[in-house]
């Protein structure tokens, strides 16, 4: 009978569902329907090409004689395409769904590379201290002095000078993670080491040492669990930065090339007409920016509340 | 007491200044580039000739319905068939304060004969002879019936100001192509403004000379400020909002805005400068057959590029003659048909595709970008693969004379106006020496239309002449020498005020010298 009193083992999502995390999300409805915009952009871009009436990266598919034709709900329009075209004649539709896919994978990815960066550095640094601590907050230092679209302009304007255009365009969507990622990896170093600092004096740190554990196993298991939540939450705001600094640099010519063009570059396009009349090149494009930066903001916000203990309402 | 004097001062500093401010008309001029070189002899271009207008005087200058205008020279007259006279006029000074003379003329006419660029228009010149100071002969080596047309590239340069050397021991007068030279630098002609301070794509200065000898003009503006800007919708913003006076060019797109606005003038006038594209056949095997060529030709829809990408505002074209000209032939009609293009790539074996570079400017021809992007999306419906690069002309430039991808776009506008000049500079075989070709970055050659142009240069019949060219027409079109796309027209936004439409011309190059502003 005694396997009749051990309680079943709760399931993997009920678990996060009933804790504090789960709780605080079903009380908050921003949090709700930020996920939710997210989710279905999310899932909508990475279905692109089920989802997109056109390719608008195959140039054969393209006809100028459909140039700016206005959305649907505006005189004119032409029922094949829902936004309307841009200049060249692409289904802004199409070319919106590719375009937001570029940017959450630039942004992803950057975001990924500016982790893995900044997390093992702030580790190092906070767990091994001494020299090697000045030394590689002094690089972050100088790092976190130059802005990141400065950095990130010389060096595409220098590689764009170094490959031509040719091999840069093709190789972009590289030269974009790498820079963002490589630009602003203080952020995370610096969070990490100050939690690393915080945790390294604690006890279960000195037992796992006396057991005899290695130092990359006592970081990497140990300590790395416990300062997860702030990194959580700086992803989220990292994400939003890197989809925006990539949007900037695609406007400013040192993105993603015209015939591949993400958010930023379709923005970009658009801008010659937009006091001509034809403004939905421009405006559509960056409505959904502006909504997919906005909630992953909001998720960060709310990620934030949820996980800070002085916040925390029970 | 003291607070009275300081308001009394400021009251009488105002006044100064806005008397200062009256007496001088300054005229803010916005280009989508300025010129790459103060040399006017160092690049063929309607950037380099617009500047020379203003700096320098021609011999003979068009006017706006297209007449001959005398400057410099004040007559001429035919003394027999490959001589013409012309009588200088007195008392015309350069900048640097010397006299012009005929032996500037003959300086100049020479130091035209070694430039690349220009010697191609001067190949039938042979010699000026120099009569007195103020007669000079033009020899041509054959009856030339567009001798006129010619002299109006004549702009004679200060010769005592450009011989000599300079400080570090290089030669004054010396001409190098995308290069750092004396001439490049420094200016001095006879012509209504003289270049004050330059700061290359950035800002140019020009102050009205005080020696200029045409006294008679109503011209009224005492310096000009222009500006590049690149960005065409920043560029009609700066008008419409006053911070500049006058623009061009006018992208289509914004014409209708420069129109209905209260404070601004719209000029258009319609366009002899041709847009093409060259295919290099050096470079890309599949080019050197002719199907291949009619194919892209064919792929190319140049009425949807009028249409959409100009809005209507240029004329589609099947040849480099526009209209009115003696070689325009009406036969030639735009070839547009995707499924003989498909065919005709099949036929030459080349069903599958090729892949090619391709290169345009971004800032020279109206909307020169996107009609490159449109060709290029074009193409891969033939299943040709091209690689786009655009980039502004100060690149643009020495990337074309490298002939350095296998598509290059160029518009031309026929230097003599007349046929024979695209020819000669588009699609003549190439010959450094004689400059033919200068511009023909596709390397087509065919011997047939060289000779028919030959012909025709030495024929005085207009007639016959006509003939002759319309048959090189012909003979380029078939063989598809070079895909014709449209000739652009022209479009200039100017201040209430500000009189532009009495100075600009189907050449577009402004008389700013004339200029008169309310």
């Amino acid at each position: 009978m005694s396997s009749l009193s051990t309680p079943t083992e709760p399931s993997r999502w009920s678990r996060v569902w009933n804790s504090n995390i789960g709780y605080s999300f079903r009380r908050n409805p921003v949090a709700i329907v930020s996920l939710m915009i997210f989710l279905l952009i999310a899932i909508m871009s990475i279905f692109a090409p089920l989802i997109a009436p056109f390719d608008p990266y195959d140039l054969g598919q393209i006809d100028i004689m459909n140039s700016e034709y206005p959305p649907l709900w505006v005189d004119g329009s032409d029922a094949q395409f829902i936004l309307g075209t841009d200049d060249q004649g692409r289904d802004l539709w199409s070319t919106i769904l590719y375009g937001t896919r570029l940017s959450l994978l630039i942004g992803i990815c950057a975001v990924v590379l500016q982790a893995f960066l900044g997390i093992s550095i702030g580790l190092i640094a906070g767990y091994v201290g001494g020299r090697t601590d000045s030394l590689l907050m002094r690089l972050a230092d100088i790092q976190l002095s130059f802005s990141t679209l400065m950095v990130a302009i010389i060096f595409l304007a220098v590689t764009q000078a170094m490959f031509g255009s040719e091999t840069f365009n093709q190789y972009a969507i590289y030269f974009l993670i790498a820079v963002i990622g490589v630009a602003e990896w203080p952020q995370y170093a610096r969070t990490v080491r100050a939690t690393v600092l915080a945790e390294k004096k604690k006890e279960y740190v000195d037992s796992a040492r006396v057991l005899g554990f290695g130092p990359g196993r006592i970081m990497v298991r140990h300590i790395l669990p416990n300062s997860l939540s702030p990194i959580f939450v700086i992803s989220t705001v990292q994400v939003a930065n890197a989809i925006i600094s990539e949007a900037s640099l695609s406007f400013l010519g040192l993105g993603m090339p015209p015939s591949q063009p993400s958010l930023g570059s379709l923005i970009s396009s658009g801008f010659d007409y937009i006091f001509s009349g034809s403004w939905w090149i421009t405006a559509i494009p960056g409505i959904v920016l502006v909504v997919l930066v906005l909630v992953i903001n909001l998720l960060g916000d709310w990620l934030r509340d949820a996980l800070n203990p002085k916040l925390y309402k029970g | 007491m003291n607070k009275f004097i300081r308001i009394a001062a400021a009251g009488m500093m105002s006044l100064t200044f806005g008397a200062v401010a009256q007496a001088d008309v300054t005229v803010k001029v916005a280009y989508d580039a300025d010129p790459v070189s103060l040399d006017p002899h160092e690049q063929l271009s309607g950037g380099t000739l617009q500047f020379s207008h203003m700096s320098f005087d021609p011999l003979v200058r068009w006017t706006q319905d297209l007449q001959f205008e005398p400057r410099l020279a004040e007559s001429w007259e035919q003394i027999d068939a490959t001589t013409t006279r012309f009588h200088l006029r007195s008392g015309v000074k350069f900048h640097s304060g010397n006299v012009m003379t005929a032996t500037d003329v003959d300086w100049t006419f020479d130091r035209l004969k070694e430039s690349p660029d220009f010697k191609g228009i001067f190949s039938l010149f042979t010699d000026v002879k120099v009569i007195d100071d103020h007669t000079f002969d033009l020899i041509t080596s054959e009856p030339y019936p567009l001798v006129l047309h010619t002299v109006t590239y004549i702009f004679p340069m200060d010769s005592k100001f450009y011989s000599g050397t300079t400080d570090d021991g290089k030669d004054r007068s010396e001409l190098v192509k995308h290069g750092d030279s004396f001439a490049s630098r420094n200016v001095s002609g006879t012509g209504p403004f003289v270049v004050s301070e330059r700061e290359q794509g950035v800002k140019m200065v020009f102050d009205r000379f005080d020696g200029y000898w045409d006294t008679e003009t109503a011209g009224n503006v005492d310096q000009i400020i222009l500006t590049p800007i690149k960005e065409s919708p920043t560029r009609v913003a700066a008008l419409l909002s006053g911070d500049v006076d006058f623009i061009a060019p006018v992208p289509p797109t914004d014409l209708a805005r420069v129109d209905e606005n209260d404070s601004t003038d719209l000029i258009t006038m319609p366009g002899t400068r041709i847009i093409t594209f060259q295919m290099n056949q050096e470079r890309v095997e599949a080019l050197k057959d002719v199907r291949v060529r009619q194919a892209i030709d064919y792929a190319v829809n140049n009425a949807g590029i009028v249409d959409r990408i100009m809005r209507g505002f240029g004329t589609v074209g099947a040849q480099a003659s526009p209209a009115g000209y003696l070689g325009h032939n009406p036969e030639l009609a735009p070839r547009f048909d995707v499924e003989k293009a498909k065919a005709l790539m099949a036929e030459a074996g080349y069903a599958d595709g090729f892949e090619i570079t391709m290169m345009a400017p971004n800032n020279r021809y109206v909307n020169d970008d996107k009609i490159a992007q449109a060709v290029a999306s074009m193409l891969a419906k033939i299943n040709i693969k091209v690689d786009l690069q655009t980039m502004p002309k100060a690149q643009y430039w020495p990337a074309f004379d490298e002939r350095a991808a296998d598509m290059m776009m160029i518009g031309w506008h026929s230097d003599t106006e007349d046929s024979a000049n695209f020819h000669q500079f588009l699609s003549h075989c190439a010959d450094a020496e004689t400059g033919n070709g200068q511009y023909n970055s596709g390397n087509f050659c065919n011997a047939e239309a060289d000779m028919l142009m030959a012909k025709a240069n030495a024929e005085t019949d207009s007639g016959k002449r006509a003939e002759m060219l319309q048959q090189m027409e012909t003979i380029l079109y078939n063989e598809a020498a070079f895909i014709p796309l449209h000739w652009q027209n022209l479009a200039w936004g100017a201040r209430k005020g500000v009189h532009a439409d009495k100075i600009v011309n189907a050449l577009n190059f402004p008389y700013f010298g004339d200029l008169v502003v309310d």
